[in-house]
């Protein structure tokens, strides 16, 4: 597998100090790459100085082959690296059909393109097409993390940056967002996932990353670090699994 | 260089930097008889108390007066007025114009302080207008257009303006003991947390209104008294320059360049204002260039310097400090020391309902968010509230802890009706909730959020210090049982989503309160901790705490709560034991879905 993103020595921070404290990383093409790790271990973080939203203060960080290191987000983004962020990130006074136009901000010139992609992602996240008028503001947590996922994909990006996709979502919600994850890979879609729901997450991805103290504590096949007893033990809770993974990414 | 600026740093030589201006504002007409220099300093010193009162309601309480000048109006026509119509010397009357104007600003702030954001700054505007309408048109008292001439100073010419230049720097040191004070106390911290999340802030028992109000005098009643030494200074008091609304823009200019929040920064920002004014009055011809530089001057530090000077220079000092350092970054956690408390002896029988919802209902925009939810809450119970994405869990939260009103239907608390009492005072009452969408008070630090929760509103604890030492105590007790101990002087901004989840937990069990709402605990988790969250719960409620949970990750709900309610299209359409709920059909369809299976339970007790 070839390498798509490559993290060498990043060391970042928010004026606090540095939080990443020497991260390598490596993503490749068509994979599904989870980063797990207690709270505030960095993993937001490493997402943020992928995506440009931070200026690593060292290290490199090349994407397909490309010095993206501190690039603006603009730029980032334009390269084919798109973030949906943790938490909630719609206007909530724009409708879904405003919010998810929003993503295709960049192609706005191109108004044959913005509609053809319009209809691709509805056919995907079919609430875009079916609640298109709401406020987005009026929606429930499941519904809008389809809408944020609806408008990232606007911009068919490579690299989709995912913080925390399982948060706030109801069983069945949960269960939609693992197929649009899988369905994504499946598309050929590369994927950096972090996740405090560490099983959904590992199941998920074919790579798996453990982050503790700004640094790569192991990186290994998902399955190896979902059964790695010392990583249970400190991180997941529970036993050690070795469960099947119920969404087989295309690995 | 380096050297110098590590130098800069350090809070002694700051402190001597202060001591040094202000023994040369003292010493400086002794020294020098120059009354051009002595009049700037006068017209400093009196915008400088006018920043220095408006920091306290725009700086800490974030709500920007654009009527501050009324104030100055105020307390020169008290001034004026009194000794021209009472007698005596017009000094003595300073004290009665800066209770006429904590009168005055109490009054605009019942009216105004009901109100949120914007309408305050119209409605203060608005008092600036009436007030100087009234002073044109009440000619029998204000003597209209014509204005009021204060008699002369009667006192040696040789101390020149000494009596006016004097009494200004005590109004102004007053004015920075009131603002260093109010930041220590409760007062401060409840203002601070308005600023920050009004809505958040009211939950946690902060009774809103009182603590505007408080501010907004606080930020009248020197500045009035100022207003009266100015008028007698300058011998002429009008309506158009008294309640001159360009007089308050400066005002604000002075606190934002300078710095919001800070003490010493509104005075850097009048003593800068004013020279800026002097300069343009001098070179440029004043009038509209005047305008013209205070306009550029607000574009320039809005776009250089949006923090104001003072917290600029701070923030770049501490950044070159902590440059190669390591910030304090998530690990393992640390083992836990138990809980303090005891068990309960005897379960409470009877066993009582705490919580009662009759027939709630909300609707949003037409779209039916609650639709008639009716459901009980026994004590000492942790009870699970469950339901898919967007049936109307989190606005049941709402309209229990008041956040929101509901359109019909009842709450009852512990033998009460609660639904038409105010967010503190349902707080007061016990009930105390987390937020799904993390709202901790990020301007402030973590210890600060956590000591920030008010049991009860009494106006002796208002003076009481933000953090006493037993608070603090047990603050720290509790940020070490959430594993966040070491992060009690960071801001709350600096943490991840996570971390902050945990400060707010900590937050909550410093209120105390007899039922604990939490929305989704465990979203955002680490699974260990989440684990050792089921630990606490089950610890608290084993001392008697009731909590409500509202939760996603079945196998917590289930190892954890007993009994569950079901919501759905915001009815609760079951209600029932972990091992009922998992085999219900109605659940499985509306929520879990058929295929559900459930994987080990969190912490199985």
């Amino acid at each position: 597998m070839t390498e798509m993103l490559k993290l060498s020595g990043v060391i970042a921070g928010y004026g606090a100090g540095d939080v990443l404290q020497g991260v390598d990383l490596r993503v490749g093409h068509g994979s599904v790459t989870c980063v797990v790790g207690p709270n505030g271990a960095g993993k937001s973080t490493v997402l943020r100085a992928v995506s440009g939203l931070l200026r690593p203060r060292e290290g490199a960080i090349e994407f397909e082959g490309q010095d993206i290191c501190g690039n603006p987000p603009a730029q980032i983004l334009g390269l084919g690296v798109s973030q949906v962020p943790q938490a909630d990130g719609l206007f909530g006074n724009l409708t879904v059909r405003e919010n998810v136009l929003m993503g295709g901000y960049i192609l706005r010139r191109d108004r044959g393109l913005v509609a053809r992609r319009l209809a691709e992602v509805s056919e995907l996240f079919p609430i875009v097409a079916e609640r298109g008028d709401v406020r987005a503001g009026n929606l429930s947590g499941g519904q809008r993390r389809s809408v944020e996922f609806a408008r990232v994909l606007m911009l068919d990006p490579g690299l989709v940056l995912l913080d925390e996709p399982s948060a706030g979502l109801d069983p069945k919600a949960l269960k939609i967002v693992a197929e649009t994850i899988k369905r994504m890979a499946d598309a050929g879609k590369t994927l950096l996932i972090v996740e405090q729901n560490v099983r959904f997450g590992l199941r998920l991805a074919t790579r798996g990353v453990v982050m503790e103290s700004g640094r790569v504590l192991m990186h290994d096949d998902a399955d190896a670090v979902l059964s790695n007893p010392e990583m249970t033990d400190l991180f997941f809770g529970g036993t050690p699994t070795t469960a099947p993974r119920h969404a087989a990414a295309g690995a | 260089m380096s050297a110098v600026l590590d130098r800069l740093g350090s809070p002694s030589l700051w402190r001597g930097v202060v001591a040094v201006a202000a023994v040369a504002l003292i010493a400086y007409p002794v020294l020098y008889d120059d009354l051009f220099y002595q009049n700037m300093i006068i017209l400093s010193l009196v915008f400088a108390i006018g920043a220095v009162g408006l920091n306290v309601i725009m700086g800490y309480g974030g709500y920007i007066s654009l009527g501050q000048s009324a104030f100055i109006g105020l307390g020169a026509y008290t001034v004026g007025i009194a000794t021209t119509k009472i007698g005596g010397d017009p000094f003595v009357w300073v004290p009665a114009a800066g209770v006429v104007a904590a009168l005055f600003a109490a009054l605009l702030g019942l009216i105004a302080m009901r109100t949120r954001g914007f309408a305050f700054v119209i409605i203060t505007i608005a008092a600036l207008f009436i007030l100087q309408i009234v002073a044109i048109n009440w000619d029998s008292l204000t003597n209209g257009t014509s204005g009021i001439t204060p008699p002369l100073p009667r006192w040696d010419l040789d101390y020149q303006n000494w009596p006016f230049y004097y009494s200004l720097v005590v109004l102004l040191a007053a004015s920075l003991a009131l603002s260093w004070w109010i930041r220590r106390t409760k007062i401060g911290t409840g203002l601070l947390a308005i600023r920050e999340d009004e809505d958040k802030a009211a939950t946690i028992g902060i009774d809103t209104p009182v603590y505007k109000i408080i501010g907004f005098v606080a930020s009248a009643v020197f500045l009035g008294m100022a207003g009266g030494i100015y008028g007698y200074y300058l011998a002429f008091i009008d309506p158009q320059g008294m309640f001159d609304i360009v007089i308050s823009v400066q005002i604000i200019l002075a606190v934002i360049l300078g710095g919001r929040g800070t003490l010493w920064g509104p005075v850097l920002g009048a003593f800068l204002i004013e020279s800026v004014n002097e300069y343009s009055n001098q070179e440029l011809g004043g009038g509209n260039s005047r305008l013209l530089i205070f306009g550029g001057l607000l574009v320039l530090t809005i776009l250089l310097l949006p923090k104001g000077i003072i917290p600029s220079v701070r923030d770049a000092l501490e950044r070159r400090a902590r440059r190669g350092k390591a910030a304090l970054v998530g690990a393992r956690l640390a083992d836990r020391r138990p809980l303090n408390g005891k068990p309960r002896v005897a379960p409470a029988q009877p066993p009582r309902t705490l919580l009662e919802v009759k027939g709630l209902e909300k609707s949003f925009q037409g779209v039916r968010a609650v639709a008639g939810g009716s459901f009980e809450v026994e004590e000492g119970t942790i009870t699970g509230l469950i339901g898919p994405n967007g049936s109307g869990k989190t606005t049941v939260f709402n309209l229990i802890g008041g956040t929101m009103k509901p359109d019909a239907g009842e709450v009852w608390f512990d033998g009460r009706r609660i639904d038409r009492l105010s967010p503190w005072r349902r707080a007061y009452a016990g009930i105390g909730r987390t937020f799904q969408i993390t709202r901790v008070f990020g301007g402030m630090t973590v210890l600060e959020n956590v000591v920030a929760p008010l049991r009860s509103f009494s106006l002796a604890q208002l003076r009481a210090g933000a953090v006493s030492g037993e608070e603090s105590a047990r603050a720290e007790r509790l940020l070490e049982f959430v594993g966040m101990a070491e992060y009690g002087d960071q801001p709350a901004q600096a943490l991840s989503f996570g971390q902050r989840k945990l400060v707010e937990l900590a937050q909550l069990m410093m209120l105390g309160p007899k039922l604990i709402l939490l929305d989704e605990p465990a979203g955002g988790i680490n699974p260990t901790l989440v684990a050792r969250m089921a630990d606490v719960i089950r610890e608290l409620n084993e001392q008697g705490q009731t909590f409500l949970i509202v939760e996603h990750n079945m196998p917590l709900v289930l190892g954890l709560c007993d009994p569950i309610l079901v919501l759905a299209r915001g009815e609760c359409i079951c209600t029932g034991a972990p091992a009922e709920i998992q085999r219900d059909p109605r659940v499985l369809d509306a929520y879990l879905g058929e295929d559900f299976k459930l994987e080990e339970p969190v912490a199985a007790p």
